[in-house]
């Protein structure tokens, strides 16, 4: 008994040493993966599978017997059936070329306004700069599809001040139909998101250090040669980064639409491709050609953002 | 273990939750009639409590007149947005993910769709057939497929005409009594500065059921599958019809009837009239100083054909597939559409017309101020019910050919003919149809 307890006792202060010794080489090991296991669940639950299992329906097809497969329904390997049949939708290639459209016009004009506003307020004569920074950037604050509805009533015959002043200066318009409402979206687009990106490329300014500008002063530059040899080449990734945002934000466009659509009859079921997806699942219960346009929206949203990427670098050499 | 396990255990896991995933996303088939295994009545004294999807406000307040006399049938009301705005978004959803309410608000147009998606059970099965004397047989007529029954009728939307009264003794018109007399009176509002109706290019509703009423009947169940015909007789007339009248101009095209412009344009009385379903009234009654001024007379007739009045919108109360006491929720069914209680209750809920014959509700017996006393819904709105095309059917992809016949009708604007367009769309929705993978052919004419 009692060498038992002689040859027992050191041991659990052995196996405490140990524990001591192997507990922070453990830990080292556990803990990256503990602090990134909530994240990594959520986003192999939510992103990972989904784009998985998009990929996998898209290359599925349902088959059908009797009037409402009451014969029997299978899924079926379905090869590129989907692509084809997404492909072969007028609707859907004249979706993408619409948002392209939309893109060349909205996206420039949406860069160049939130740098104009970005280097106002950054220059050293702007007034009350935090005033109109909050001003600005307000829009962005306020949901798309509230954002939408507010606009919609300044576009609807009747209800809008804006029509009733363009009338007296003899000028018809009609922001609903179907040869301005793309751009009366674009507007919407532009008041929410040119405050957004102002921000960004504020931030970028900021960090321009202060004896560069001290520099240009002494070599007697004015506030434009300033802001064409010094701020425009220095903000140049965050124009970048915005640019390449809002390429991908114009394919995804759905919001602005959809909710426009209930005042306007040119805005169809499948206006942009993200909305033609959304029909095509959930209204007419085809998952399958959905995950196919869908899996169309990304690639092509990769090729345009690889696109601009390798264009502008090339300019830059 | 411990070298091999966490990335191969993430492996596993990914692979396999994807499988699940996967399994689960299947969408369920549509059992034969007869071949479905019966759930079971729940056992006497036991509870039941059933959930019950639907847009129509207030209904909880409904159900708990139920509740109150049926404590054994407790009936959950969860309100959904209004059908094709993301009501059937999410019941399909649930559907496909194997859940789902024991009951739901699924349009008369949209039972097909649900039977496609293998989402409905049928009725028949739990003794639904002896009810069919309690309702409009239209609409009866519009539940049954496949000798089943796949829904309770709950409203329905007869048409008629409403006009307002002071534009039309401008122009010197009284209320028309055919299409062609409302063509005359749409030039002379013309002049007179005003509009006699919209003619919505982005909804095809309101001319699929002018086609309706002209007796067109677009689908046939045949024993070989699905038969198509876009451009019968009464079609084409209405097609021609609508295409003269947009030709000269006679009809607002920009928007659609109930659309905030048109509140507006009606607000400043340049709206002379509205042909519509019975539920239009309410929608009227809103219009900012429109009380007194208009009236409600029986929708006009195609000269040589066809109903004396046509149908917008109706809806059941359908119970889903995966629903555990389907004998239990068609209790609730029947008892909210056919019962006198049910029946006023859901009137104060905004129901379209009673499925009824028997009756139309209480509150629907009375003159109504706003249109200066009529007493419209007995005068107009009854007789309207009785007199539709008993013939037409839904098919699978109401919705889908909905938006390819408004796809279609959009091209007006750009000079393509509503005939042409029809023919257009028939060959698309052939198309849709068959990557359904459903079997469909062109009716011979």
């Amino acid at each position: 008994m009692s060498t038992h307890t002689h040859t027992v006792t050191p041991a659990p202060a052995a196996r405490a040493a140990s524990r001591r010794r192997g507990n922070p080489q453990r830990s080292t090991q556990a803990a990256p993966w503990l602090l990134i296991g909530p994240f990594l669940a959520l986003f192999i639950l939510t992103f990972a599978l989904p784009i998985l299992m998009a990929i996998v329906s898209s290359f599925q097809r349902v088959e059908r017997r009797g009037l409402f497969g009451e014969e029997g329904v299978s899924t079926v390997f379905a090869g590129f059936n989907n692509y084809a049949q997404a492909l072969g939708d007028a609707n859907f290639i004249t979706s993408i070329g619409r948002m392209i459209l939309f893109g060349i016009v909205q996206v420039p004009v949406m860069i160049a306004l939130c740098t104009l506003l970005a280097l106002l307020l950054e220059s050293a004569s702007a007034r009350w700069p935090g005033v109109f920074r909050a001003a600005f950037f307000l829009p962005y604050g306020i949901p798309g599809v509230i954002a939408t509805i507010l606009w919609s009533f300044l576009y609807t015959p009747g209800l809008s001040p804006l029509i009733d002043a363009a009338k007296i200066v003899g000028i018809e318009v009609d922001p609903l139909g179907s040869g301005m409402v793309l751009w009366s979206i674009a507007n919407i687009v532009t008041w929410t998101y040119t405050g957004y990106n102002m921000l960004i490329v504020i931030a970028q300014l900021k960090s321009i250090p202060g004896d560069i500008y001290e520099a240009a002063k002494l070599d007697g530059a004015g506030p434009v040669r300033i802001a064409r040899s010094i701020q425009l080449p220095l903000i140049r990734p965050a124009l970048m980064l915005t640019t390449v945002f809002s390429i991908i934000g114009t394919l995804q466009l759905f919001a602005e639409p959809q909710v426009l659509a209930t005042s306007s009859t040119a805005i169809d079921s499948g206006y942009t491709p993200n909305l033609a997806a959304y029909t095509n699942a959930f209204a007419y219960n085809n998952y399958n050609v959905a995950a196919a346009q869908a899996v169309l929206i990304a690639l092509i949203a990769f090729a345009l953002s690889f696109t601009f990427l390798r264009l502008s670098n090339r300019g830059s050499k | 273990m411990v070298g091999l396990t966490r990335r191969q255990l993430l492996g596993y896991g990914v692979a396999g939750l994807s499988a699940a995933l996967l399994a689960g996303c299947a969408s369920p088939a549509l059992t034969r009639p007869g071949a479905a295994t019966l759930k079971p009545a729940a056992r006497a004294g036991e509870r039941v409590t059933l959930t019950y999807w639907t847009w129509l406000k207030d209904m909880q307040q409904v159900a708990n007149m139920w509740n109150r006399d049926n404590p054994d049938i407790r009936v959950n009301v969860v309100p959904i947005p209004q059908g094709n705005s993301g009501g059937y978004q999410k019941m399909y959803a649930a559907l496909a993910a194997g859940g789902g309410p024991d009951l739901a608000h699924v349009e008369l147009r949209t039972i097909p769709e649900f039977l496609l998606a293998g989402g409905l059970t049928n009725l028949s099965d739990y003794g639904a057939d002896t009810l069919s004397s309690r309702y409009d047989p239209t609409l009866w007529g519009q539940v049954s497929y496949l000798d089943g029954v796949y829904g309770i009728p709950q409203d329905s939307g007869p048409m008629a005409l409403y006009y307002h009264r002071p534009l039309f003794d401008r122009v010197g018109a009284d209320a028309p009594t055919t299409w062609d007399q409302w063509a005359d009176i749409a030039v002379e509002l013309r002049k007179a500065k005003a509009w006699i109706d919209c003619f919505s290019l982005s909804d095809a509703g309101p001319f699929a059921a002018f086609a309706t009423q002209a007796g067109a009947r677009w689908f046939t169940r045949g024993a070989g599958g699905w038969e198509i015909n876009l451009l019968d007789e009464a079609t084409l007339e209405v097609a021609r019809f609508f295409d003269s009248a947009l030709d000269r101009d006679l009809l607002i095209t920009g928007y659609g009837a109930f659309s905030p412009p048109w509140s507006a344009a009606a607000a400043k009385d340049q709206i002379a009239s509205l042909t519509s379903a019975s539920w239009a009234d309410s929608i009227l009654a809103d219009v900012h100083g429109g009380a007194g001024k208009w009236r409600v007379a029986p929708m006009q007739r195609w000269a040589n054909r066809g109903f004396g009045s046509s149908a917008l919108g109706g809806s059941t109360v359908a119970v889903l597939a995966h629903s555990e006491h389907p004998h239990e929720a068609l209790r609730f069914a029947t008892w909210l559409t056919s019962s006198r209680e049910g029946i006023d209750a859901e009137i104060a809920s905004g129901i379209g017309w009673s499925p009824t014959p028997d009756y139309i509700g209480a509150a629907r017996t009375q003159p109504v101020p706003f249109f200066d006393g009529q007493n419209y819904n007995e005068e107009i709105m009854r007789p309207a019910a009785a007199d539709q095309n008993p013939d037409w059917e839904w098919w699978p992809l109401t919705f889908q050919s909905y938006n390819i016949l408004a796809d279609e009708f959009r091209k007006k604007a750009g000079g393509q003919s509503l005939v042409d367009g029809l023919r257009n769309a028939e060959n698309q929705i052939i198309m849709a149809m068959k990557n359904k993978g459903l079997t469909i052919t062109k009716a011979a004419r």
